[in-house]
């Protein structure tokens, strides 16, 4: 193994002009791939500055439509619209005469209402609420 | 060896040498004399000058972009948004970049886009200035336009502008005395964009970063980057719908009155929130650069005017809290009361006889409130005054605020004891006035008038402090009858609106303008009034100023408020009982 190693190295020995040209390869590639990458990144900021100025542009136009669109909205484009459509504003007549109810909020809320669910179906409920069925079964008949 | 060879050294050699050391010497001088030379102008450029042309070379390739906060938006009551923020564009030249050949095509095209005179553009293009607006703040469509037309030597620059909604008139916008407008610097101009001008900007970023050659900017290069804090949204008690319907009602009655002006103030009794705010003539918000500089002032918060007779309901209900007088007192009433050496009569100079305080109320009588303010006295009445808020500014939360303090108690003569109890001789603003009048409809309670309700998420303190209060609650429920009583017998017949005509509570006001120390014939009308009088919904306020109601020339007093105020009054009353579905109390 050993001699076989030897002999390995011997093949791929090079001289110190090898070294120098591998070394100066190395150093060119990885130049031509910091350039590579440089320019790709400059690229890529002269596309998002271009969608950034397309995305001002879009949002001026937004600004402007939610401005027509509040205008639409306001009183006086609603009222030209209506007196457009023949509607007017009509001056009631009479008004439903309101009635007071009185309300007592801190009057107790009285006992709960009795169960009327029959008999066997609260009996079938609670067997098969034992069983593992579902708990919602007496709800669920109820309605 | 050495001996030897410094034995055989001639004189004449000796000098040589030492000739030559000293040119060695010389010359190692001169060149530490250049290099020294050099080395401090490189130390003057790289240390003293450091600073400056580090600054020169950054601003060739870096670039400091400030990145504009957007200002916060205003809504009313509903939601309704009622400003908008829109970019527009101008149109700039840079003369120097444009050939001589070119002058007339970039003129051409500037004019056709823009509609700019082709002349004064031509003019500005043969001129040496290096940059020159050409038209300032238009729309994005006309900026597409222009930037398709790739004009040599033209720019287009960006800018953010305020868009107010359309008012009731024509080149008016909503409520445009309320929120004033922003200027071209991003500074609020009068109303609430003044006011809130610190809350709505917000804070603006940065971004620096690097530039190529053709000037184009690097965004993935290293940059430092601060992102702008937008402006806080304000939501305001204003009702849009009621704000419009306020500006046309009073536009029509400013109109139909040949009024210099009027103004409209509509508040929400319980809270204080202001609901309307309109004023005639206005102006529009958009427009700001074109109009009038004196239709900014804002006459609601800015214009004092003396309340004529509404000022009898602050002085009767003191006077009934302070147990001087009840709406059932009699009292006789000549038509004329001296006081301080002054003669002041009643306004129709007609001798009433004995009569009782709800009918001094009903017909507007002047010695019936002097005579309360009498029975109650100098100091109390003074105390109501300032209770009511009548002696200092309102505090609204609005830009410009103008207040006319009175003078000191001690110093108030007793005629001026006399005039300020039927509301002369006494300055207030709108607001202050409508104030002090919605204690009567709030329970006898302050309700600090205020516009904004909530900034952002958070909701105006005010709101949330315990309201002043000013009267008892059985005082203030006796002024709504008496002031019911005003709508039912007396000067507020024309306010009265169907279904109401019994719930309804006001006052009228008419009051003379001095000119120089002298009352003249002109006037302030005025009409102050809520519904539904036992639980009310709103408190508005209508002031018309130099009233020429026809047939006024021969007789002033058709100038009152009944004629001239009340319809306003009415009519926006209508519309808000329509629009709030607001039904009168059951009797």
């Amino acid at each position: 193994m050993q001699v076989a190693g030897a002999v390995a190295a011997e093949r791929l020995h090079v001289s110190v002009f090898g070294h120098a040209y591998v070394g100066l390869g190395a150093v060119v590639i990885a130049l031509l791939f910091y350039l590579a990458i440089a320019a790709q990144i400059t690229q890529s900021s002269y596309d998002i500055s271009r969608l950034q100025d397309q995305q001002r542009q879009l949002l001026a136009e937004q600004d402007q439509l939610r401005y027509q669109e509040v205008t639409l909205h306001a009183p006086a484009q609603v009222q030209q619209q209506a007196a457009q459509s023949g509607m007017q504003r009509v001056v009631p007549s009479s008004y439903v005469p309101g009635q007071q109810v009185a309300i007592d909020l801190g009057a107790p809320v009285g006992a709960s209402p009795a169960d009327t669910t029959p008999l066997w179906l609260r009996a079938v409920a609670a067997l098969l609420n034992g069983a593992g069925g579902t708990r919602d079964v007496m709800a669920a008949t109820k309605k | 060896m050495a001996t030897r060879a410094l034995s055989s050294r001639r004189p004449g050699r000796v000098e040589r040498v030492g000739s030559a050391r000293l040119r060695v010497i010389s010359m190692l001088a001169l060149a530490l004399v250049l290099a020294g030379l050099v080395w401090s102008r490189m130390a003057y450029w790289q240390v003293a000058e450091h600073g400056r042309l580090a600054m020169a070379a950054q601003a060739q390739y870096r670039e400091f972009v400030e990145l504009p906060a957007l200002r916060g938006a205003i809504f009313d009551r509903n939601l309704t948004q009622l400003v908008v923020n829109t970019t527009v564009y101008s149109a700039f030249v840079s003369p120097d970049q444009i050939t001589a050949g070119e002058r007339d095509g970039v003129a051409g095209g500037l004019s056709s886009v823009l509609g700019v005179d082709k002349t004064a553009v031509m003019q500005t293009l043969q001129s040496s200035v290096k940059f020159a607006y050409i038209a300032r703040r238009f729309s994005k469509t006309k900026a597409d336009s222009l930037r398709a037309l790739k004009l040599p030597g033209v720019g287009l620059q960006e800018e953010t502008q305020r868009s107010y909604l359309p008012g009731a008139q024509g080149g008016t916008t909503l409520a445009a005395d309320l929120l004033g407008f922003v200027n071209w610097n991003g500074d609020g101009q009068g109303g609430l964009e003044q006011k809130y001008q610190k809350l709505l900007a917000g804070t603006p970023g940065y971004i620096s970063s690097y530039r190529d050659l053709a000037n184009r900017e690097i965004i993935l290069g290293s940059h430092t980057h601060q992102d702008p804090v937008d402006g806080s949204d304000l939501v305001l008690s204003l009702d849009a719908s009621i704000q419009y319907a306020a500006e046309q009602a009073l536009a029509d009655g400013v109109k139909r009155d040949n009024a210099e002006s009027g103004s409209v103030l509509v508040m929400d009794p319980a809270t204080g929130g202001i609901v309307a705010w309109a004023d005639y003539p206005g102006y529009s918000g958009n427009d700001f650069n074109h109009t009038d500089p004196a239709l900014f002032k804002d006459n609601v918060l800015s214009y004092v005017y003396e309340p004529g007779s509404v000022m009898k309901v602050v002085t009767l209900s003191g006077a009934m809290n302070a147990e001087a007088i009840t709406p059932n007192t009699v009292i006789n009433d000549p038509g004329v009361l001296t006081v301080g050496g002054y003669r002041i009569y009643d306004w129709d100079h007609r001798n009433h006889g004995n009569i009782d305080y709800t009918y001094v109320l009903e017909h507007s009588l002047n010695v019936g409130a002097m005579k309360a303010m009498q029975v109650e006295g100098h100091d109390a009445f003074y105390k109501n005054l300032q209770a009511f808020g009548l002696t200092q500014p309102s505090g609204i939360d609005v830009a410009g605020e103008n207040f006319i303090p009175p003078p000191p108690a001690a110093q108030m003569a007793d005629s001026q004891y006399a005039t300020a109890a039927f509301g002369q001789g006494i300055d207030v603003n709108m607001v202050q006035m409508l104030a002090a009048i919605n204690v009567v409809a709030n329970g006898g309670k302050y309700a600090p008038p205020h516009v904004v309700e909530r900034v952002g998420t958070q909701v105006n303190p005010l709101l949330l402090q315990p309201q002043r209060q000013v009267i008892s609650a059985q005082t203030a429920a006796q002024m709504t009858v008496m002031m019911q009583q005003v709508v039912q017998h007396g000067s507020g017949w024309t306010s009265r609106i169907r279904g109401f005509e019994f719930d309804q509570a006001g006052k009228t006001g008419t009051s003379q303008i001095p000119v120089n120390g002298q009352y003249t014939q002109d006037v302030w009308s005025s009409f102050v009034g809520f519904l539904p009088a036992q639980h009310p919904r709103f408190t508005m306020l209508v002031v018309v100023r130099k009233p020429h109601y026809p047939g006024a020339d021969r007789d002033w007093t058709l100038n009152d408020g009944y004629l001239t105020a009340e319809p306003i009054w009415q009519k926006i009353a209508q519309t808000i009982v329509v629009d709030w579905h607001i039904t009168p109390d059951p009797a």
